[in-house]
Order: structure tokens, then sequence, then C-alpha cells
């Protein structure tokens, strides 16, 4: 896989066509529906199971092991993490936030054709409410997204928190 | 200040053995009071010497109500520089940490030394004759006392009192250990770091850090989600996120095992709850082995089973750190408001120790440090939740007498306890002292520059 920064972005009707950069788009906003909709099984089940969803703690981090990340996880430790977010006494999920994930400026930035892959990057905007508090996160995804079965899985999710290595409250819902 | 106006006695009333008044958490006049006379004149951490190797080294932090700069200076003393221009006030330097040589404002240019001195201002010329460099009120405010103990680099804002070393009294133990159980012999602060805020008062986390009570409950949702996930499912960290949510998994009859030592300065540590997986200290595996053989290399086979045998949790430092010497952490309790605090967490790396090790702490601080934890971010919503009730007049005591009466001597100043909330009732023992002590209060926030 080539830099996910350094790219351009890739247009080229021959490599990219419009049609499949609506199934890009279409997919993303799936996956952000379903945040939204607190289906939070079937969010997991759009990874691969190679799959790692990272949330650096620093800006341009590089290493996820001798730096620490907000999350740093692979499928399993996920799936951890999405089945806590249904258990009746998660108490920082009582009552449940509610969140708006919008996902936008969707570019490829490279094609790994050989793992039937590419790179896709955005920027997201989720707003929560949970009680008698509103906040908003922001920053940018990094998807590689898999062609798998006629559709795409989602074999690595980066998440750049424009604040990532600011001062937050306890976090609950993935980005 | 309103919060002076609180006499001693009054003080007093709101502490009992065994209970304490809501005031204590939610009264903004008492949290004016704790900054003058607990953070205004205790020892508190602002900086690790690792990060101030070299003559020029700053690193910017907090000590008590203010932003201070921990400088190196180029003699090798240590300084804890208010963040304020002497001249009209603004924020000298807006870099985490770095190094210089000299600070300059940005606003007039006054430039000031690593120990607070003024250097040079620009337009020497137009300053009346009398204008001095050397003059008092000249230099950057410092904490008026520094001291280190073994590269933790505490600072005073009280110009007298006990020294640093009585303060610590014996927990210095938890520094030694954590430094002894680097086969290099040093610890250097990891870049990794995670400030979180929560809406409750700073003494409930210091209160949370040895509660043995609460786990089984608020920490439910994660061990069962630890239950029901298979050994060794991730290939990332070992298994280690699994085993440290699945630890909380004690039985009642465990958790009122854990061993709670509190002392006179209302310092506290348990004894260590990780009974498998990789930080058990009883199991090792290819990472620990490489570990234990680089240490007994140092220290001798028996030496290094000693220090790799001191299973504590989170020793306590009144009135605002926590150290775990066994998974090299470290966490400082900021209070900002009577209802909001910032929890900054550290992690080490131990010197001549395999890298898997760093892994594991750095992997420790994501697990129990970050914003989304799903261990600490459940501890949060009981400190929000408790702040949130006790602003109701419905009652206006909180009851903290678990095991009241049941502690043992341990020592000169030490008692020991299990079931108990020893640790808590040790803190409010030192918060009283800290809060009526009119010798010591005296003494207040004195900025001015020696």
């Amino acid at each position: 896989m080539s830099s996910l920064r350094d790219h351009a972005p890739v247009d080229d009707p021959m490599t990219v066509g419009a049609e499949r950069r609506h199934e890009i788009e279409r997919f993303l906003f799936l996956e952000a529906r379903l945040l939204d909709a607190g289906r939070f099984d079937e969010w997991l089940a759009l990874f691969a199971p190679d799959a790692v969803y990272w949330v650096p703690s620093r800006p341009g981090q590089t290493d996820p092991r001798a730096v620490a990340s907000i999350v740093y996880e692979d499928l399993p430790l996920l799936a951890m993490r999405v089945r806590r977010l249904t258990h009746p006494r998660a108490h920082v999920l009582a009552p449940m936030p509610r969140t708006t994930h919008l996902v936008t400026n969707v570019d490829v930035t490279a094609l790994e054709p050989a793992r039937r892959e590419c790179t896709v990057e955005s920027a997201f905007l989720m707003s929560e409410f949970r009680e008698e508090s509103r906040r908003v996160f922001s920053g940018r995804y990094s998807h590689i997204l898999r062609l798998a079965d006629g559709g795409f899985k989602i074999a690595s999710k980066r998440v750049d928190l424009i604040d990532c290595d600011g001062v937050h409250q306890a976090m609950s819902i993935p980005f | 200040m309103a919060g002076t106006e609180i006499g001693a006695a009054e003080i007093r009333a709101l502490v009992q053995p065994d209970r304490v008044h809501r005031r204590l958490y939610i009264d903004p006049a008492i949290f004016e009071l704790e900054m003058d006379r607990i953070f205004g004149r205790a020892w508190l951490y602002v900086a690790h010497e690792s990060q101030l190797k070299a003559p020029g080294d700053f690193v910017r932090s907090r000590l008590g109500r203010y932003e201070v700069l921990v400088t190196r200076h180029k003699d090798g003393t240590l300084h804890a520089l208010h963040n304020r221009c002497a001249h009209r006030g603004a924020r000298i330097c807006a870099s985490p940490s770095g190094k210089r040589t000299s600070f300059v404002c940005p606003y007039h240019g006054w430039s000031f030394r690593g120990d607070g001195s003024l250097e040079a201002v620009p337009h020497r010329e137009s300053y009346p004759e009398g204008f001095s460099l050397e003059e008092p009120r000249n230099r950057l405010a410092q904490a008026p006392r520094v001291a280190s103990y073994r590269g933790f680099v505490f600072a005073s804002l009280a110009p007298d009192g006990p020294s640093l070393g009585e303060h610590l009294g014996t927990m210095t133990d938890a520094f030694d250990n954590l430094i002894e159980r680097a086969p290099g012999g040093e610890i250097e602060i990891a870049e990794s770091v995670f400030t979180l805020e929560y809406p409750g008062n700073w003494k409930m986390h210091m209160e949370n850090a040895n509660d043995v009570f609460h786990p089984s409950f608020v920490h439910e949702s994660s061990v069962a989600t630890a239950r029901a996930a298979p050994r060794q499912g991730s290939a990332l960290d070992d298994d280690q996120t699994r085993e440290m949510l699945f630890a909380n998994n004690f039985t009642r009859r465990e958790w009122e095992n854990v061993e709670l030592v509190g002392s006179e300065a209302g310092h506290s540590y348990m004894s260590g709850f990780y009974k498998s997986g990789i930080l058990a200290p009883t199991e090792e595996d290819a990472v620990r082995a490489e570990y234990r053989a680089c240490l007994a290399r140092r220290h001798g086979e028996v030496r290094a089973a000693e220090i790799l045998g001191l299973d504590r949790f989170n020793n306590l430092i009144y009135p605002n750190i926590s150290v775990n010497a066994q998974y090299h952490q470290l966490r400082v309790v900021h209070p900002l408001a009577a209802d909001r605090t910032l929890v900054t967490s550290y992690c080490f790396r131990l010197a001549g120790a395999p890298d898997g090790i760093f892994h594991r702490a750095v992997r420790f601080l994501t697990n129990l440090g970050s914003p989304a934890s799903m261990i600490f971010s459940d501890d949060v919503e009981m400190f929000a939740r408790c702040q949130s009730g006790l602003t109701s007049g419905a009652a206006d005591w909180i009851d903290v007498e678990r095991g009241f009466g049941r502690d043992r001597d341990f020592g000169p100043g030490l008692r020991i306890a299990t079931a108990s909330e020893l640790p808590t009732r040790v803190q409010f023992a030192a918060w009283l002292r800290f809060m009526v002590d009119e010798r010591l209060a005296g003494a207040g926030v004195r900025q001015a520059a020696q």
C-alpha cells in the first residue's frame, strides 16, 4: 500500500469510476448510519477478520505499540468493545448517547489492485447528545476498504481526531 | 476571598471519623480554601527529570492553580516558573516542552533566564534611571521550593513546611521499586499521555483509586464482556486487554482480602490483584523471562525476584498522585473547580528492559488512562453521578465507615486493613490537617520570587 498522505486523489475514471466512487460513499454512509442507529453488531460486521480500528492519541502517530492510542484494537478486541456497549450496566452508556456521524470530502487516495483494496480518506464530524450535554468530535477518517464477495469490508479504519492530544471527557460511541 | 471566612471550627465540623459533609465536594468556598491550603502548600508532582536532562530543557506543567514552566537552568538547578511575564502578565510560553536558553515574552520582548531572572529588556534607555534587571519584581515568579526524589520533581508554593522526604515518608518505596525494575537503573517518562476531564470533585478520584468495594458493581460490564470473550482472541496484545477487563472479576471474599495500607500523611496503597495473564506477577512468558534475566544480571536472582515480587497496585501520595510501580504508570489529579477535575496519565520506559515490557506499559496506559477506556469511563461516570447527587440538600453526610475501628498498626505512622475504607479516611485526616493548621495555613500561596 502506498502512502496514505502523499497522494493526490485518485479520480482517474479508468481506475475508480464514478459508479465505484458512488459505491464507496454509500458504504461509508451505511457505516455512519449503523453507528447512529446503535446497530453496533452490524457495524462490527463491516470489518474484515484481520481489521484494525485505530484512534491515535498523537497527530501523525505512526507507532501504535510504543505510543499509547485512544483506541487500538483488532477485531477480537473491537468485538469486546461492542459487546460492552450494549451491556445493561455499562454506566457511561446509560442512557445511551445519541449520535450523528457526518462523513464528507470523500477521496480515494490509493489503490492496491492485487489485494483488491483502496484507501479512502474523508472528513467526519460526530455530534453526540447524552442527558444534558452535547459535544462534537471532528477529524479525518482513513479507511482501507477491501472488495470481497461483491461488497466492501473494512480492512482498517484510522480516526484522526483534530484534538486527539487534547483534553477529553470519557468517550463511548465509536467514531 | 470568600473562602477564607470559613473558620477552623466550621471546617473541623465537616469531617468526622466515619463520615464527611457534602460541602467538601460541592462548596466553591471550600474548594478555594483547598487550593490555598492543600494545593498552595503541599509538595506537588510537576515533572520527571527524564524531561529535563540538559540545561535549557523545560516542560510546561500545572502547580495547583497555576501553569508553570519547570526548567533545568544552566547551573543544573531546577525551577518551577510561573508562565506569566513579569512585565505585562502575558503567558510567555505556549510550547508544552522544549529547550531554550531564555524565555522571551512575545508581547514586548522581555527575556528571562531558566532561573527566572530577567536577562534583558528592549529599549532599555526608555526606562527610568532606577530600573534594574536585578530587581526581584522583574523576575518571573516561581515556586519557592522545588525538590526531586530520584528523578520525580515536586514543587511547593509554600516557602517552608515539611521537606519532600518528610512528606513522602515510606511511600518512597513506590518510586524506588519503579526505578529498581529498570535493568539499566533508570526510567524515562514516555511520550504517551492522556488528559481526561470529569465533572466531579478531585477527591473522588483519589478515594476511588484504592476502593475495593466498587469494582464488582462499577466494572460489571467490562468483566462480563471479558468473561464472554475467547482467551487469546487478539493477536495485538497477548490477551492483556481481556485480562485487564477480567481482573475486576474478584469474588467479594477476594476483594475483601486485598490489603490496604494507609499513612498518617494521607498516603495509601493496596496489594495487587492481577492473578492471571501476562500482568500477573506469578506468571512468566518469553518477554518476562527475558526481562527477568536482564534484571537478574543487574541485581542478582534473589534481589530481582524481590523487586518483581512487590505486588502493589495504586500507591496514592497525598494529595493528588497515584504511582503504579508494577506496571510503570503515574497519574496526576488536577482540581479545576469543585466540580471539575483533570486526570493526567503517564507511563514510563524502563532502561535496559525488552521493548515488549514497554509495549505492555503503553497498553496498560491505553486500557486504563484513555478517555475511551472500557474501565475508567465507568469510574468517571460514578464521579459525575456523585457530584450530581451531592448537590441535593436532601442529606448532608457521606458515609465512609466500612472497616472503621478494625485497622491494625503496620509500623510507624502506618495502619493496615482489609475490607476497609481506611485509604479514604486517611485522606480526610490529611485534608483536615492541611485545612485547619493555622501555622501552616498562614504560609498560604506566596508567589513572590525568592
